[in-house]
């Protein structure tokens, strides 16, 4: 419980620090020491050294599989400020409110690793959509920004909508808000599960479908993405998206089996319409920040396949991807906030002007495509591994890969604007050593988890 | 029929009119009208359920204090019928075929649940809506999710101080 | 023991990084030192490793991290220290360390950070050296096996702005690669029968495959050493490499990266024994690559182009040493060649650099009293590779050679041949280049003096081993159990003792074929002296016949160019126009056509109008909840189309 707590104190505390100090920099370097603190908390929770403990009567369970994601996220967000801290604090005039709100979605997500009742996991998707909703539209002098947060807002709340739904069928069905359900139980005769129950986990499927943009739900998140500063975009697609699938993995470990045949049709129809939209639309966006939204949906096409794989070796898969595919895009959108022109133009002739930014970016978008030797490949090969030690059929790994390979090209087209194309490559500021440095130090770590996993790995079961 | 039966017919049948005009009509105001009815409708239902508590918290918050405040927005912003975008007639047939479909299926899903046959609301009986046994459970099985949803309105109460304050 | 092993591959590629990265700040002073420091580090560090492995008398393996960890199957990253890793370090890090120490001054007119590039070459390639031997599994040494090709080819293209050169490394990065080929195929193999790729494993399950599965992973793990170390068919790099910096032939094309083939035999015995018919291919593959190379030797005019020769036809002794069992014999040799060989080379090197890089024989003579070390030197590794008891390599020629002859007469015989050729191309070139007289034209302003002490240091102490070097295995015929080498080892090659009593030669015939064959070699040695020691020996006149063939390498290159590269050039070119233009092209430009116009349709629905987005979504919601309504119906029909 200590994430959950700890978060929530800091949050407040950032709070007071808004109309206490009146100094940017100061609400940075407190959201760095309150991330660093909540860091430590959760690894002695999950070395069970020290936590804090309440009676929660079943309706939350830390498993060291959730308190490791927290600490994934936790550090991810850690590494995100230090990296655009800057930019955070320039987005408008609120700046101690937006780490106030970040840390309020870091309780919404240990919550979401933690659930053992779907009120809780209904209070964690709230507590992390309600600040998503605000940051969207933090630039408030910005048209695009107010009209996302909007977008954003009304179809979140239908969704919403639908999870509500559904939690009210499902303890309609079971009697009781538990993770568990009631499962299979017998109808007159028959062996089966009650409808209500299937029609309550489905909408409740649905409804973290939406928040993971996986299609057919994913319309709102191009526009949203693109909407949305910079800055945020990259906090909302790494770290919350991840952390829905954990959410998703742990409902559906629990009520494995609820769904029977079905299963079969619906999440490959998921995965391959996902794929297909991210990738194909990605092909043609000529702004890099639109390419990277439906990036973001092209790889939670890949993050499913470990709901459908739902073995060990997915959920080791999510941690990796979830790492890998975090680290790349708020290092992208780290730079990407820096330049001028968000069109892929814009990036003609940066590795001539900014070498080591250049390179740190190349080695982003390897990643993201998933060439070997970037953690990028074996997050997608443990995906596509555990799917198929789970049974997929192969025309769907097929599939996966002719995406994969799609996917390069529009990755690509941000290498050779870099390096093959003359141009300015003009940005707001030139990059601080300690930025280049942070940017450096994100490239190492993709690349020496391309090199070991198993580093990671370690230190989730021994 | 007895007076309960009457009653819960009434309410439904109430609470289903209210939310079609709250969709139907055009002019704002009426919609946030029939809307206030509808809840007053579904706190008939609480009563009948022996709810009393939800009931009055029903409309306090919800009938008294959110649509009012709705009531104020719309008037200051000044929407009417007039204001409101006009959408194309293929538009409004696909929606109607999709809430309608939708509608269906939810339908027959419910009609498909071989358990709920046979069983009946449990009127004016049950002890679960009083306040005292909604006190006992709120601050022992439910105290977590309870502090916890402090956060989530906190969350809110920043959001709204963010986007709603002058720059 | 202690995990000190860990600083033996870690002190090179520090020396890499430093001078690497540091290359355009670093003096040419600082450089020098951080590089051989590094090697003499790793040398200390091996020194201990030796002491600890030759005290205990057994190896064992450190685990760094899990590398690759599957269900199938684990690699770790480990090392492996024995007796027959720990007496390669000792080679690489020794000789590696003399060689960087000679390249200091030789390398002295290269601008400083081009020295730097230099130097940072060759530490990552002691650095993958290194690690080829150390590693404790196949993929490790794999890793190695890749990284000392890629020094290879940065090393040999080291004059980056000569086509000629660039030509060369390429050409040995190909062969390399198609060696390569095989050691990875033979790799994979290994994991899918056995699922592990770790020594101690492999050797004691391999006796559970059939004979098929292991004779095609030996067969195929002599491809990789073919390219590597440069037997036939795959040789002809070696001679090419030769473009590189004479200290990188000594360091790379005698001492080191070209017996790397023979230590991942000799590593392999166990998997060699048990298929004899590979055992048997090895053999034969080395005999004639070894007589084969020995006649090219006899005509060539290049100083370096004898000596490449020559280490391609040492190479092929040391296969026959394997393909015939005599394992120790074989390591024995890697080391005694690595002594005179890299002498050899880097007294020709002396040579070139007293020259001002001159390489033609036929223009040198009468090198002897301006060169009074380099002479002295070179004539005692000259001897040692002649195989004159007792110099160092008599000893290990003779134990390959009496292992054959055990094995098959007739094989001896045909080696015996190679060996007499050797001596006599040896003194050719020792006489052509310090007897008669000088035939080069003279220049005042610079005349010929013997090179700095940084140079000639490393040629005496080699010279010293070359002499002293083959008292650590004496035969049994002069003394018994004097072969310390052979009880030292005996742990590595015991399952393959032990699989295959090996004849032995009764005392008598060994004396006798040892006394024939020092008898012929003198008579071929004082031949050469007599024929090109001369003061007027003729080098003009141009060769016939067979020599001709001799002098152009029996046409081998135009060979190959005509009978493979030519062949496929025009298929390519076939391919180019017909499959790739109509074909290929058509369908990837199909396939893009395709998702262009998907994406435009995918556009449309992304009008931005959140109720069409609830619309879709709703819809979408009917759709799911209807496919659950009717999943086995869907499932069925699913199932008869595909």
């Amino acid at each position: 419980m200590n994430a959950i707590i700890v978060s929530a104190v800091f949050g407040v505390l950032m709070m007071f620090a808004s109309f206490l100090v009146n100094n940017k920099n100061v609400y940075r370097y407190l959201a760095i020491i309150g991330l660093s603190v909540l860091l430590l908390a959760n690894i002695l929770e999950t070395y069970a050294i020290w936590s804090i403990k309440f009676d929660s009567f079943l309706q939350l369970s830390f498993e060291r599989f959730g308190l490791f994601f927290n600490s994934i996220a936790i550090a991810a967000t850690l590494f995100y400020v230090l990296l655009s801290g800057k930019d955070i604090v320039r987005v408008g005039n609120y700046s101690a409110e937006y780490f106030v709100l970040i840390f309020f979605i870091l309780c919404g997500v240990s919550l979401i690793t933690s659930y053992n009742s779907l009120l809780m996991l209904f209070l964690g998707i709230e507590i992390i959509s309600i600040p998503l909703y605000i940051l969207t539209g933090s630039d408030k002098k910005n048209l695009k920004s107010n009209e996302a947060a909007l977008k954003y807002f009304l179809m979140g709340a239908f969704s919403t909508g639908l999870m509500l739904m559904g939690i009210a069928l499902s303890y309609g069905a079971v009697g009781n808000f538990g993770l568990e359900g009631r499962g299979v139980v017998a109808f007159g005769g028959s062996m089966r599960v009650s409808f209500l129950e299937v029609a309550g986990l489905l909408l409740l499927f649905i409804s973290m479908s939406f928040k993971a943009s996986a299609a057919p739900f994913h319309f709102w998140t191009p526009d949203v993405y693109e909407g949305a500063p910079s800055v945020f975009t990259s906090f909302m697609a790494t770290i919350v998206k991840a952390t829905v699938f954990i959410g998703m993995i742990k409902l559906l470990e629990a009520r494995t089996g609820i769904f029977g045949p079905t299963w079969q049709i619906i999440l490959p129809l998921m995965i391959v319409l996902t794929l297909a939209i991210g990738n194909i639309t990605a092909v043609f966006q000529q702004s890099v920040k639109r390419m990277l939204a439906y990036s973001s949906i092209a790889q939670a096409g890949f993050m499913l396949f470990a709901l459908w794989s739902a073995n060990d070796m997915g959920r080791e898969g999510i941690l990796l991807y979830s790492v890998a595919y975090t680290l790349a895009t708020v290092g992208i959108f780290a730079v990407l906030v820096k330049m001028k022109d968000y069109t892929f133009d814009g990036f003609n002739g940066l590795a001539a002007k900014q070498p080591l930014v250049a390179a740190s970016v190349a080695v982003f978008v390897l990643s993201l495509a998933g060439i070997p030797l970037t953690a990028g490949f074996f997050a997608k090969y443990f995906m596509l591994a555990s799917a198929i030690k789970s049974g997929a059929g192969v025309w769907l790994l097929v599939v996966a890969v002719v995406f994969a390979a799609v996917s390069v090209y529009y990755y690509f087209r941000l290498i050779q604007a870099m390096y093959f194309k003359e141009g300015e490559a003009e940005m707001f500021e030139q990059p601080t050593n300690s930025f280049k440095g942070m940017l450096a130090i994100f490239a190492v770590l993709l690349i020496v988890l391309g090199i070991a996993p198993s580093l990671l790995f370690n230190y989730l079961y021994f | 029929m007895s007076i309960t039966e009457i009653l819960f017919w009434f309410l439904s049948a109430l609470a289903l009119v209210g939310a079609l005009m709250v969709v139907l009509s055009r002019n704002p105001v009426h919609s946030v009208l029939w809307l206030v009815a509808t809840f007053f409708a579904i706190s008939g239902h609480y009563i009948l359920m022996n709810a009393q508590f939800l009931a009055i918290v029903n409309i306090i918050v919800y009938a008294g204090a959110i649509m009012v405040l709705f009531l104020f927005v719309i008037m200051l912003m000044n929407l009417n019928s007039e204001a409101e975008p006009r959408k194309s007639w293929m538009m409004q047939l696909a929606g109607v075929l999709a809430g309608g479909c939708f509608m269906m299926v939810l339908v027959s899903l419910v009609r498909q649940t071989a358990e709920l046959g046979g069983k009946t609301a449990l009127v004016k009986e049950g002890n679960i809506g009083l306040i005292k046994q909604l006190g006992m459970k709120l601050f022992s099985e439910y105290t977590v999710p309870f502090e916890i949803s402090s956060v989530l309105f906190l969350s809110a109460m920043v959001g709204a101080v963010v986007i709603g304050k002058k720059d | 023991m202690s995990q000190l092993v860990f600083l033996v591959p870690l002190f090179p590629l520090i020396g890499f990084l430093i001078t690497g990265l540091g290359r355009n700040y670093l003096s040419k002073t600082a450089t020098g030192y951080i590089a051989s420091g590094s090697i003499l580090g790793a040398f200390i560090v091996s020194c201990l490793l030796f002491s600890q492995v030759y005290g205990s008398g057994s190896g064992q393996v450190f685990t760094l991290f899990h590398f690759i960890q599957t269900e199938g199957f684990s690699i770790p990253f480990a090392f492996q220290v024995d007796q027959l890793s720990s007496l390669f370090l000792l080679i690489i890090t020794g000789i590696g360390f003399l060689i960087h120490v000679y390249s200091t001054s030789y390398m002295h007119e290269e601008d400083a950070h081009h020295f730097a590039r230099f130097f940072a070459y060759m530490n990552l390639f002691v650095f993958s050296m290194l690690l080829l031997v150390l590693g404790a599994n196949y993929v490790i040494m794999f890793i190695g096996w890749e990284g000392v090709g890629l020094c290879s080819y940065l090393l040999i293209g080291y004059w980056f702005k000569n086509g000629d050169y660039n030509y060369a490394a390429k050409k040995a990065f190909i062969m390399n690669r198609i060696g390569d080929l095989g050691f990875l195929l033979a790799v994979f193999w290994m994991l899918a029968k056995l699922g592990t790729a770790t020594y101690g494993e492999v050797f004691s399950q391999v006796a559970t495959l059939s004979t098929f599965d292991i004779t095609a992973i030996t067969m195929l793990l002599f491809v990789g050493a073919m390219g590597k170390s440069a037997q036939i068919p795959l040789y002809t790099w070696l001679p090419d490499a030769m473009a590189g910096p004479t200290p990188v032939s000594a360091l790379i094309h005698a001492a080191t990266m070209v017996t790397a083939g023979i230590y991942m035999i000799a590593r392999s015995n166990v998997l060699y024994t048990l298929a004899p018919f590979s055992q048997g291919f090895v053999a034969m593959i080395g005999l004639a690559t070894a007589i084969f190379a020995a006649t090219i030797a006899l005509r060539q005019n290049d100083i370096k182009k004898v000596l490449a020769y020559s280490t391609v036809s040492q190479l092929g002794y040391m296969f026959l040493g394997l393909g015939v069992g005599a394992y120790t014999g074989a390591v024995f040799h890697v080391m005694t060649h690595a002594f005179f060989k890299a002498l050899l080379f880097l007294g020709a090197g002396s040579v070139i650099h007293a020259l001002h890089h001159e390489q033609d024989i036929r223009k040198m003579g009468g090198l002897k009293k301006q060169l009074p070390i380099t002479h002295i030197t070179f004539l005692l590794g000259c001897i040692a590779i002649a195989g004159i008891p007792p110099f160092s390599g008599f000893f290990s020629k003779d134990e390959i050679l009496m292992a054959t002859y055990a094995h098959q007469p007739w094989m001896y015989f045909i080696a015996m041949g190679g060996a007499l050729m050797t001596a006599f191309y040896m003194f050719r070139l020792y006489s052509l280049t310090f007897l008669g007289s000088y035939r080069g034209h003279t220049d005042a302003a610079h005349p010929i003096h013997e090179s700095p002490l940084s140079m000639t240091f490393p040629l005496m102490v080699l010279a010293v081993l070359s002499v002293v070097g083959g008292f650590i295995g004496i035969p049994a015929v002069f003394a018994e159990n004097a072969h310390w080498l052979e009880h030292f080892l005996a742990p590595v090659f015991q399952p393959s003792n032990e699989l295959v009593q090996h004849t032995h030669l009764d005392h008598a015939t060994e004396y006798l074929l040892m006394g024939i064959s020092t008898v012929l070699v003198l008579i071929m040695i004082l031949l050469a002296v007599k024929l090109f020691g001369k003061d007027d020996v003729d080098v003009k006149k141009d060769d016939t016949g067979i020599k001709k063939w001799m002098a152009n390498k029996w046409y081998i290159d135009e060979l190959y160019q005509a009978v493979i590269i030519q062949p496929l050039h025009i298929f390519s070119v076939l391919l180019k126009n017909l499959v790739e233009k109509n074909i290929i092209d058509g369908a990837v430009n199909g396939v893009g056509r395709l998702v262009h116009y998907g994406a435009r349709q995918f556009r449309l629905i992304q009008s931005g109008q959140v109720g069409n987005y609830l619309l879709f979504m709703i819809l979408s919601i009917v759709v799911f909840i209807l496919i659950w309504f009717n999943d086995a119906t869907i499932l069925r029909a699913l199932n008869n189309i595909f």
